[in-house]
């Protein structure tokens, strides 16, 4: 193959490679930080939650009647709730992971209030409170009914059990998180409170932040006027049980309000809806920006393709068979896109070290550069190929033609 | 060493028919220095086609060493074109993005030689047409008639079995005219077979033979020269 | 002279309707793409309060922890103690302030059978309806005797007026709201400032609240709260007052200060109370207040999503490639009219006449490109709205100021691409395309 003069005679005719190049490299750019953002984003979306998503659903109970007596309500509503036929358990919770809103308090291993705390995501429940998420208890055991304590808006008092997550163990204690078993730690700077089991794994409500999968389980009933019920069902029977759930607290007791009912497959979806559409959005930009540049190398391989008529007569004249001629056009293509694609992988690096510093985003994955390289040269051949067929199939007795 | 005999070229399209060659025949001898003339219209560009292998034609027989190229496909054709035949184009039809080294390499590269020895052919070629020290150089740095002696090296470099020239000194002035028909002619004194179509008599004379082509078909010359010399008055 | 060339240009474009569609089309993509993502951008960065922003202040002061700051980097919390708004509310320093902070009260309608619901609550004070320009459609606020006085008095949106009065002037008439009567002095009209900055810590965009109340009668019947409570240490004791006492935050303060001088003064203002304040063991951080104007806090509460700047970012590369392929195509096709070109100057056309004869016929294409991309950027504004659903309802409308930066942008473009092609075409020899080869 004759490399040498088809460097050469691209070299002396540059502007139309040079502008295939660069849409290639600047193509490149684009889809590797793309596709870096989108493979983010999906790795955090899958991140699991914990509980037992498909089989939960929550709701909101607010009150308002003058003679709304919450504590009561909240004990018969929950008897009711889990002798529903169907459900599995139900709880009376103030937030659920990934629903945006929530409580956070800091945790430390010494008292006082030098010592830097460790934030972390409070959810109170009951001795219920494991089985209504589905949660797995690694160590030591749940609450006893007559661990739950009470808890109105302006209570600063904790009760002296919590079961945290494993995650929130190795950040308290690094060197041997599972002996975090049955030790102390301290909340509000001083108020001791002991560790007396270990979740596997929760999910804070706030997916951004990260300390995500920092929580702890503390057994009250809260009394803050509104509150959430959260009723985990036996697999199957989510959907058929929420208008029952939700006809029955309403029934129930006039002097509250029930909304907001959602299960928390839509709890998930809500929380990454701008992951998810910002994947979508990308997706659909990326094969935008593929097909356009397939196009202009179309096109201006056609371009390059007439410009050249006389001169692939004549050498088909001299002697160079049909596939002679197409393989000069591949190749020369295949140069082009060579040089783009790494002029592509510079800029692709450039972009992404600037939007890191910018947004923070991450550094991506060393084989996806090579991994473009070899699409986007790909593309390129796909797409010369229609014009170096054509080009191939200039008859011979172009060379002799005088006009 | 060529044989055309009774060749025809029929043009079909929906309206019309056209012959542009009828039961053409040509002897041509290992040597032979063959001028081909016609005025326009004539069929010479055909002719020059059909023995270039650059066209199929309708009906006839033309053989090559001996070889029926007839009925060859497109690969093969491409193949005697290169090993066989030297062509030298009225425009020269050299590659302007090429210096003269890969112009001139362009039907070697086709054969399959090594670079060595591509590398001696085009060097001596060059030497020989007497532009080895441009080697490097790009036909448009160049003169019409050198570069028609640039073509000349091309077409001589794969050792053909003939030349065949389209109006050789179409583009040139007077002067390298002469110069490159002196080429020419020297490069059949060395045994190079030249088939050479032109409508100038005067390039005719210069063949050892003519052969006439009238409405396709092969004709007396003297006709023309009668119309020329009447349109001299 | 310049008709003319406009007529050449549009024949020269009809003559290769295919190739002139192409670039047409690569121009309205890249277009299309960038004005959808300019115009969520220029919306979520837009002045919600033009005439008045530079007036309006976001005040924050550093009461947190020694230990550690509130915000990275070493900056104050973003809202306020009830301590602190109180204070500043006495002291009515400046020419109009208003503290304020996000409720939900559950609304029980009069008629028979008719179910109660809940509705978005914003607790403030009467300051806030001339300080944030709400356009009334009956009555007005409330003043500042009311405040003092512990009125129940409420101002409706218009879609609750709507609900539960059927649209009438229901000034005087009552609501009940938590079970007890709040008077209706205001119904106001339709306003949505986008962002939502006079509390964009709960939610950017979210719609302005349903009802308001004054905050004196939210504390003084303990209505519940909603929105953000940050507190560094717990309260000291149990129970309501206690909470009022501590130094959580959950309040935001905004003054209007009319000119520099105001807003000097009153910087001076908040450093002598954060310095009484000291005294008295508070505020152990160092002096750290902030006051901020309205474009100034949006931009440090970084209202426009890191998201939506990366896909602005992107989609100007987008436009990058398209341009590039516009210059390949324009490139070809003014090339392939080399003859066309060397006859005009054979005939006495300078360069100057064919350069700008050139430029027009990009220009039109670009004005082909804008117009097609200002669809485009339609339909791409309506795929946001169909991806992100309500949430961005707001955000997704072309005003005429993004049309014509559409079109300009188009124009510009593919002047920008037409240049390099053009002066190549330029270059072409009088009549040297004319000879047969």
């Amino acid at each position: 193959m004759e490399l040498g003069p088809i460097w050469r005679a691209m070299m002396r005719n540059k502007t139309g490679a040079v502008l295939i190049a660069l849409q290639i490299a600047v193509t490149m750019a684009i889809m590797v930080n793309a596709i870096s953002i989108m493979q983010e984003r999906a790795r955090v979306m899958a991140r699991p939650s914990g509980v037992d998503e498909h089989n939960i659903f929550h709701i909101l109970s607010v009150g308002f009647a003058e003679d709304f007596n919450e504590r009561v309500t909240i004990e018969e509503d929950l008897d009711a709730l889990r002798s529903l036929p169907g459900v599995v358990d139900a709880i009376q919770t103030n937030s659920v992971p990934l629903s945006g809103g929530g409580w956070s308090m800091g945790l430390q291993t010494e008292p006082g209030a030098e010592v830097d705390g460790t934030g972390v995501a409070v959810y109170f429940v009951d001795e219920h409170g494991l089985d209504a998420f589905g949660l797995n208890l690694l160590s030591g055991e749940n609450f006893s009914a007559t661990d739950v304590g009470l808890r109105d808006r302006t209570s600063t008092e904790w009760p002296g059990k919590t079961l945290v997550t494993r995650a929130t163990a190795e950040t308290l204690f690094p060197d041997d998180p599972m002996g975090a078993l049955g030790k102390t730690v301290y909340i509000n700077d001083d108020e001791p409170i002991t560790i007396t089991g270990i979740i596997e794994q929760m999910q804070a409500p706030w997916n951004g932040w990260d300390g995500v999968e920092r929580v702890m389980l503390v057994p009250q009933h809260t009394l803050f006027g509104a509150t959430r019920y959260l009723i985990r069902t036996q697999a199957g029977r989510r959907d058929e049980l929420m208008p029952q759930v939700e006809t029955l607290l309403a029934e129930r007791n006039k002097g509250r309000i029930v909304r907001s009912m959602q299960t928390m497959d839509e709890t998930r979806e809500r929380s990454y809806l701008a992951d998810g559409s910002m994947i979508k959005m990308l997706a659909f930009v990326i094969a935008l920006l593929t097909l356009i540049t397939a196009l202009g190398i179309v096109g201006l391989a056609s371009f390059s393709v007439n410009r050249r008529t006389k001169q692939i007569g004549t050498r088909r004249a001299l002697g160079a068979p049909r596939g002679a001629i197409l393989r000069y056009f591949m190749t020369e293509n295949l140069m082009i896109s060579l040089v783009g694609v790494l002029l592509g992988g510079a800029l692709a690096v450039g972009l992404n070290m600037w939007m890191v510093e910018a947004f923070s985003l991450t550094r991506i994955n060393a084989w996806l550069l090579p991994t473009a390289m070899l699409t986007l040269c790909l593309v390129g051949q796909l797409a010369v190929f229609g014009p170096a067929r054509k080009a191939a199939s200039v008859p011979p007795a172009v060379a002799t033609r005088t006009v | 060493m060529l044989s055309m005999k009774n060749i025809s070229m029929v043009y079909r399209t929906d309206l019309v028919e056209t012959h542009a060659l009828r039961e053409f025949s040509l002897e041509v001898r290992e040597g032979d220095y063959v001028s081909v003339t016609g005025p326009s219209g004539s069929g010479k560009t055909t002719f020059l086609n059909i023995a270039g292998l650059l066209e199929q034609f309708t009906s006839g027989i033309y053989e090559l060493d001996g070889r029926d190229v007839s009925q060859l496909s497109d690969g093969e054709r491409s193949k005697v074109r290169n090993e066989k035949i030297g062509f030298i184009f009225q425009g020269f039809n050299l590659i302007p993005d090429l210096n003269l080294f890969d112009n001139v390499d362009v039907p070697l590269r086709y054969r399959g030689f090594s670079a060595a020895e591509r590398k001696r052919r085009i060097e001596r070629g060059l030497d020989m047409v007497g532009l080895a020290s441009r080697m490097k150089h790009l036909p448009s740095q160049l003169s019409g008639g050198q570069q028609q002696r640039v073509a000349i090296a091309r077409a001589l470099a794969g050792e053909p079995r003939f030349l065949l020239a389209d109006e050789p000194t179409g583009n040139l002035d007077s002067q390298m005219a002469l110069s490159v028909m002196e080429l020419i002619s020297d490069i059949n004194r060395f045994g190079t077979t030249i088939i050479m179509v032109t409508h100038d008599p005067a390039l005719a004379g210069l063949a050892q033979r003519n052969v006439h082509i009238r409405d396709g078909r092969v004709s007396d010359i003297g006709a023309d020269t009668q119309i020329v010399a009447a349109a001299r008055g | 002279m310049f008709n003319y060339y406009l007529k050449l240009g549009w024949l020269s474009i009809r003559r290769n309707p295919l190739l002139s569609a192409l670039m047409i089309a690569a121009i309205a993509v890249g277009i299309g793409a960038c004005m959808t993502t300019i115009t969520v951008n220029y919306v979520m960065s837009g002045n919600p309060i033009p005439h008045k922003s530079d007036q309006l202040f976001y005040v924050q002061l550093d009461n947190w922890d020694p230990n550690v700051s509130s915000e990275e980097p070493l900056e104050p919390p973003d809202q306020v103690t009830y301590t602190d708004a109180m204070a500043l509310m006495r002291a009515g320093t400046a020419y109009r302030q208003v503290a304020s902070n996000r409720s939900g009260l559950v609304l029980e309608p009069h008629g028979e059978g008719e179910l109660p619901f809940t509705v978005d609550t914003r607790n403030t004070f009467a300051d806030f309806f001339p300080m944030f320009d709400l356009p009334f459609q009956f009555g007005s606020g409330w003043d500042r005797a009311a405040d003092a006085g512990l009125e129940r008095v409420v101002v409706l949106s218009r879609e609750i007026n709507e609900r539960v009065f059927g649209g009438e002037d229901s000034v005087g008439r009552s609501v009940r709201l938590n079970g007890m009567d709040f008077r209706v002095v205001g119904v106001i009209d339709d306003w949505l400032p986008v962002p939502k900055f006079y509390d964009v810590t709960n939610g950017a965009f979210n719609e302005p609240e349903e009802i308001f109340i004054p905050f004196n009668v939210a504390v003084e019947y303990q209505l519940p709260r909603n929105g953000n409570t940050n507190c560094w240490k717990p309260s000291e004791g149990s129970g309501h007052e206690a909470f009022l006492a501590s130094e959580c935050v959950w309040i935001q303060f905004w003054a209007e200060l009319r000119n520099a001088q105001e807003e000097q003064d009153y910087l001076a203002f908040l450093n002598a109370y954060t310095g009484q304040q000291k005294a008295l063991g508070r505020f152990p951080r160092p002096l750290n207040n902030r006051l901020d104007d309205v474009m100034e806090w949006m931009e440090r509460e970084e209202v426009v999503e890191d998201d939506a700047q990366v896909m602005l970012g992107l989609s100007l590369l987008f436009l990058v490639v398209c341009l590039l392929n516009t210059i390949g195509l324009l490139l070809a096709k003014f090339l392939g009219k080399s003859g066309d070109i060397g006859l005009r100057r054979a005939l006495g056309a300078t360069r100057a006449t064919l350069f700008i004869q050139h430029m027009i016929e990009a220009g039109l294409i670009g004005l082909g490109g804008g117009v097609l991309g200002l669809g485009l950027a339609w339909l791409g504004l309506r795929g946001i709205e169909a991806l992100f659903g309500e949430f961005v309802k707001n955000l997704v409308g072309m005003d005429w100021v993004m049309v014509l930066t559409a079109v300009c942008l188009a124009i510009c473009s593919a002047l920008l691409a037409g240049l390099y092609p053009t002066w190549r075409a330029c270059r072409v020899a009088p009549a040297g395309q004319l000879k047969t080869q």
